[in-house]
């Protein structure tokens, strides 16, 4: 017999996977073959933020490290760096996530600034030291404060529409660590 | 029960905890591989690609079309608008006609007077447009044609008009064009009516910088440029677009292809060119092979013997 709790929780796997699918559809779309003048928000990262730090049970590593190598594949980025340091911060908030399971939003976000901003520097730092042609810091970190401009819409969004939410410690309980 | 689980967490943290890093490691890895061996990776990148969008084909086409429609529907809002510009347009398309029948009627003669043979292997392939590169600082497309259809390395692509980039990266039945916009691009150009050598160089801007150019004072906005076939990668001659000032006062070029909507792009087919590589006798032919130049020699020798016996 399946424990209801699992069943939800692949559910929720499914539905984490099936949204990077449509957001990595969505920036495939040859809408605009133009260079934009400003980079957008990288959603993605904002919606692994979002969820691994209000449902860690949902966003288990694999899948997420799965999603982000693929995601590097099909948009051009040099394989693995990019998927590596966003686990490394995935991880870094879930583990920040362990100890206060009551945290107010802006302390969230101020966690989740300075990772995005640590991100876009050390992806920059990476590309640098191995001589890959990149684009400059400043770039970077347009993006970055685009996607942290993006992260209480796409976090509010989410408990709106999927119920994402921080469990409170009872429920955590009956949702084991995994 | 509590314990029990406590237990559990116990070991299965660090356990985690080591996959994770093995995955990281792995990932880092997959990245120091594509620095050192670049092909192969981009290789298994194009055929990872191959597989993965084309199966979004029957997706990608109809929402694109789609978002096409919506637009199409927000430009007739202002239609009348829209009939003024175009009946403007008209009239000096109408200029523009006679003009270029007289140009072509001349050229035609000309040509005929001065026996050129345009190379007629310069055929294309046409592709459709799949996707495009999906990242902010990166400017390519990806098309719906590939190794099967012939498509090479390097060709050329235009919109019809214009030069939109080069092939770079082929899967079975897709491709990726790198546009001229894309900082990573790099095409010879000759600027018209000067004819001085330059460097077209894309840097993520709508308008690619000119660079290299010897003498930039004989080179004014609105100059033609076109492809120069310079390194044997781009047929010669291929309009790429005219000369601007940016407000920095950098020379740029304002692209003659239609980059806010590529929908088809023509794969131009470029045959290797005929390298020449010596530089030829320069008075006599080559001499003759050795074993008839030893008959030959012998007599002559007698001859000469005769000679002084004589």
């Amino acid at each position: 017999m399946v424990d209801p709790a699992t069943t939800q929780r692949w559910g929720y796997r499914l539905l984490f996977v099936a949204l990077a699918a449509v957001l990595l559809f969505l920036r495939l779309l040859p809408l605009d073959t133009m260079p934009a003048t400003l980079p957008g928000p990288d959603l993605l990262l904002c919606l692994s933020f979002a969820w691994v730090q209000r449902r860690p049970d949902i966003v288990n590593p694999f899948l997420l490290g799965a999603l982000l190598f693929l995601s590097d594949i099909l948009l051009g980025r040099p394989p693995g760096l990019w998927a590596a340091l966003v686990l490394l911060a995935a991880e870094f908030l879930r583990s920040r996530h362990q100890g206060s399971a009551e945290m107010p939003f802006a302390i969230e976000l101020a966690f989740v600034s300075g990772t995005v901003i640590a991100l876009a520097v050390a992806y920059w730092a990476a590309l640098g030291i191995f001589a890959v042609p990149h684009p400059g810091l400043d770039e970077l970190l347009m993006q970055a404060i685009f996607t942290l401009m993006a992260y209480p819409v796409v976090a509010g969004l989410s408990r709106l529409a999927f119920n994402i939410r921080r469990l409170s410690p009872g429920e955590t309980e009956t949702g084991a660590l995994r | 029960m509590a314990r029990d689980r406590n237990s559990q967490v116990d070991y299965a943290r660090p356990v985690r905890r080591i996959l994770i890093g093995v995955l990281v490691v792995l990932m880092l890895g997959t990245f120091l591989l594509w620095r050192i061996d670049s092909p192969r990776v981009e290789r298994f990148r194009a055929t990872l690609v191959d597989r993965v969008v084309p199966s979004f084909d029957w997706a990608l086409l109809p929402v694109t079309k789609l978002v096409g429609l919506v637009e199409g529907f927000q430009s007739y809002a202002r239609l009348s608008e829209q009939n003024q510009e175009l009946r403007r347009e008209l009239r000096q398309m109408k200029a523009w006609k006679e003009a270029a029948l007289q140009l072509e009627q001349e050229n035609a003669k000309l040509l005929d007077l001065n026996k050129v043979r345009l190379d007629p292997k310069l055929t294309y392939v046409t592709g459709v447009v799949l996707a495009d590169s999906g990242s902010p600082f990166r400017q390519s497309v990806l098309l719906n044609v590939g190794a099967r259809d012939g498509i090479v390395d390097g060709w050329a692509t235009t919109d019809g008009l214009g030069l939109t980039g080069r092939i770079s990266g082929v899967g079975k039945n897709t491709s990726r064009v790198i546009l001229l916009t894309d900082s990573n691009s790099r095409i010879p150009v000759t600027i018209q009516p000067s004819g001085q050598q330059a460097i077209l160089a894309g840097d993520n801007t709508a308008a690619p910088l000119i660079e290299f150019l010897e003498n930039p004072d004989q080179v004014r906005p609105g100059d033609r440029v076109v492809s120069s076939g310079d390194g044997g990668v781009f047929p010669a001659g291929l309009l790429v677009g005219q000369v601007a000032l940016d407000p920095e006062r950098r020379l740029r070029v304002r692209l003659a292809a239609d980059y806010e909507r590529l929908e088809f792009l023509r794969v131009l087919r470029s045959h290797a060119h005929e390298v020449i590589t010596d530089t030829g006798g320069l008075i006599a032919p080559p001499p003759p092979p050795a074993a008839p130049l030893a008959e030959a020699a012998e007599p002559a020798e007698t001859v000469a013997e005769e000679g002084t016996d004589g």
